[in-house]
């Protein structure tokens, strides 16, 4: 930190000088991770100050934060706020505090920023460190029948393979309605999800058939990943358990978790390997945005549409067969490069799969569009407010459905994405389903556009390097666009060759929060296909309940009942029910 | 709605006759992991190397015997297996129907006789990975087989006889 005055500015120092300049005497250290990546350390009483200024006065956006125990090594808990930095001096800024063990208490950042809202609610979950002001002081990842006194992620609290005796026996997670009519009925839907066959309880706010609120409970497949890499796996085998986060997109994870390892220890991973990645990061959203695709046609009642996409979906897990070796977990990246190199038949293959896709999803695209239904369910549907984005940062499809073109292959080129030319983030303005499905088709023809400019672009060369040194206590993040958005990952090894700490974030984890802005003023009837339209990636099955405000009644809906009412819209499962 | 029509009528057929047809995977594709107990010389690198704990090496209560097993219930597929065998015993196949009735059967296991050291008689290491080392040795020559006869002495008892040759090679200078 020494003799900067006569030299360029570092990437970021911008917003580092910035901080210094508005709160004299806050930056307390200030370290680069990475080119692009500078972590500053600021007091735990200036945190909210901070964070706002960069968030809302520098361009920042807040994928998540990281809490860490760092007690063995620096005698108390830490907090990151990651902060995307997105408009000048791209990069990102990282916020650290540190928090005294013995009060375990910190200003919640939350009233000034929501987008931290669940990272604060977790970190209470994991750690018990508490944040005094945050609105929501509700669980959140663990299960209601956990102990209170049980903070897995503490380094002296539990072994990954035990699980503490069930604390209770009902479900007690009390459900918040926001809006201001005084009656309205609770609609259930959930644990499982009517879409995706996916686990999250939703409590819909209704009034007749009008959503006017809606809350949610998520994390019923939590399955404590983070707990097992740092206690079970070596730093190097965590690629493969990034793998399977996702079912759909668990490449992006583990391209993210090796980057973050990457980032932190000074890889220079070689420029072969970086194209392979983006590739197959590539491939890996051509199958997912036809899912999607498949799944908007089901919700709008269409499902000739739905079995024509699955049909063409066929051909991009081909596709992943044929480079990778499997149709999902690819499996491929290690700490320092890829497993698997793309020979010239392969290459010549790809690009003869890449010609059929775009003439076959062409056609198939077309076809959707003209659809009636397709208009009539999706436009003005699951409003997503730009205002109410820039709060939550929400990230993927979603926010650039609202007209904020938010993709980290374009804010902050990695890999492949370097060397792209004549493509930009794409973004709709309908703020509705509708905009998020166009944007969906588009960025699937623009995939198929990257994976042929990199295929060409790819120069020979290693495809992995072993030359690096590895020093313990190091951390950076590793950030991927996934198919939903940001995948955002933050690694700190240690010095036994595992994970000290691992926060892997999920794209939708971003979403999930602007969701129930999304939900209002919607029917019963379009709840499905909002959540479909975020494309939300639980890990498996839904009810949902609803609960009608004026009679103070509770009925909760089967999968079938309300997916069936979603293609429908006839025949309403709550009538007859005293509604 | 025409469109609609055509696009179905291009289609075609979609559907494949698997089960009742077989289903080829492609070259390169990540299936079951075959195991050759004849090229394995039990070296314990796979084990060490799968993430998922599938491949597992264990001593029997007699430390006559070292287990191989392999669970493919644990299996990733990933062949990180494959890729650190020095002797290509174990590949992956495109083997990928591997439901099974009952779950033992998704193991498969192999024993490797356990060599005792020549001089002192401990269990040191399996026979087959010794034999391999005599004739990797041998193959090789030179100052390398020199010492040949040491590979049936166990690990204590080679240092045993390293700090003896070292005691007894001249001092050089004078170190209290």
């Amino acid at each position: 930190m020494t003799a900067k005055k006569n030299t360029a500015l570092r990437r970021c120092e911008s917003h580092v000088q910035a901080v210094r300049d508005t709160f004299p005497g806050s930056v307390l250290d200030a370290a680069w991770q990475a080119e692009d990546q500078v972590t500053i350390t600021v007091p735990t009483d200036m945190l909210p100050d901070v964070v706002e200024f960069l968030y809302y006065g520098r361009g920042g956006w807040l994928p998540n934060m990281v809490a860490n125990d760092e007690r063995p090594l620096k005698g108390c808990y830490a907090l990151y706020y990651l902060l995307s930095m997105e408009e000048d001096d791209p990069g990102f800024v990282t916020v650290r505090v540190e928090i005294d063990p013995h009060s375990m208490e910190y200003p919640s950042v939350t009233p000034r920023v929501p987008a931290c809202v669940w990272s604060e609610r977790e970190a209470f979950d994991m750690f018990g460190l508490r944040a005094v002001g945050l609105p929501d002081e509700r669980r959140l990842v663990l299960p209601d029948d956990w102990p209170a006194n049980l903070y897995p992620l503490r380094k002296d609290s539990m072994d990954y393979r035990k699980r503490p005796a069930p604390a209770c026996d009902v479900e007690n997670y009390s459900f918040l309605y926001e809006g201001n009519a005084e009656e309205t009925t609770q609609v259930p839907m959930g644990p499982l999800h009517i879409t995706s066959d996916e686990p999250g309880h939703f409590r819909l706010f209704v009034e007749g058939e009008e959503i006017i609120d809606a809350d949610y409970r998520l994390f019923y497949v939590h399955r404590g990943m983070e707990k097992v890499a740092e206690s079970r796996l070596d730093y190097d085998a965590v690629t493969f358990l990034a793998d399977r986060i996702c079912g759909i997109c668990g490449n992006a994870h583990s391209v993210a978790y090796a980057e973050a390892v990457e980032h932190a220890q000074g890889i220079e991973v070689p420029v072969r390997a970086q194209y392979i990645r983006a590739i197959l990061l590539e491939v890996e959203r051509l199958h997912s945005h036809l899912l999607n695709l498949g799944l908007v046609c089901h919700y709008c009642g269409f499902d000739t549409g739905f079995q024509h996409f699955f049909r063409v979906r066929e051909k991009t897990m081909d596709l992943a067969v044929l480079l990778t070796g499997a149709r999902k977990t690819y499996g491929l990246n290690l700490i320092g490069g890829v497993r698997r190199d793309i020979l010239d038949e392969q290459k010549m293959a790809t690009v003869k799969y890449v010609r059929e896709l775009r003439n076959e999803v062409e056609a198939l695209v077309d076809m959707l569009v003209s659809t009636a239904n397709f208009e009539s369910r999706t436009a003005g549907v699951g409003r997503l407010d730009p205002s109410v984005a820039r709060d939550y940062s929400p990230v993927g499809p979603c926010v650039r459905g609202s007209g904020i073109a938010r993709d980290v292959r374009f804010d902050h080129p990695f890999d492949g994405y370097k060397y792209l030319t004549g493509l930009t983030a794409r973004s709709h303005d309908g703020c509705d389903v509708q905009s998020r499905t166009l944007v969906r088709v588009e960025e699937f023809m623009d995939s198929l556009t990257m994976i042929e400019q990199m295929l060409d672009g790819a120069p020979g060369g290693p495809i992995r390097t072993e030359d690096w040194q590895y020093t313990p206590h190091k951390y950076a993040l590793g950030y991927t666009e996934a198919p939903r958005g940001e995948d955002m990952h933050w690694a700190m090894v240690g010095d036994n060759q595992k994970c000290y700490r691992w926060r892997a974030k999920a794209a939708t984890y971003s979403n999930w929060p602007i969701l129930r802005y999304m939900f209002r003023g919607n029917t019963v009837a379009d709840a499905a296909i909002i959540v479909g339209s975020m494309d939300p990636c639980y890990s498996c099955t839904d009810r949902v309940t609803v609960v009608d405000v004026k009679k103070k009644t509770e009925t909760v809906l089967t999968k079938d009942q309300l997916e069936g009412y979603c293609r429908r819209r006839t025949h309403s499962p709550l009538s007859g029910k005293g509604w | 709605m025409l469109k609609l029509f055509r696009e179905i009528g291009r289609a075609g057929d979609a559907t494949i006759g698997y089960p009742f047809a077989p289903y080829e995977m492609p070259e390169g594709f990540r299936g079951k992991p075959e195991h050759n107990e004849k090229l394995c010389i039990a070296c314990g690198a796979c084990a060490i190397a799968c993430p998922a704990n599938a491949i597992t090496m264990e001593l029997d209560a007699d430390q006559s015997h070292l287990t191989w097993d392999i669970s493919y219930g644990r299996c990733i597929f990933c062949g990180r297996c494959q890729e650190v065998c020095p002797l290509f015993a174990i590949e992956l196949t495109r083997e990928f129907e591997l439901a099974v009735k009952c779950k033992d059967d998704l193991r498969e296991s192999c024993s490797y006789e356990v060599a005792r050291c020549a001089r002192c008689g401990k269990p040191y290491a399996v026979a087959k990975e010794v034999d391999y080392a005599r004739r990797v040795l041998a193959r090789v020559g030179g100052a390398a087989a020199a010492d040949i006869e040491k590979v049936d002495l166990c690990l204590d008892c080679r240092r045993t006889d390293d700090a003896r040759a070292f005691q007894k090679q001249p001092r050089e200078g004078g170190c209290a």
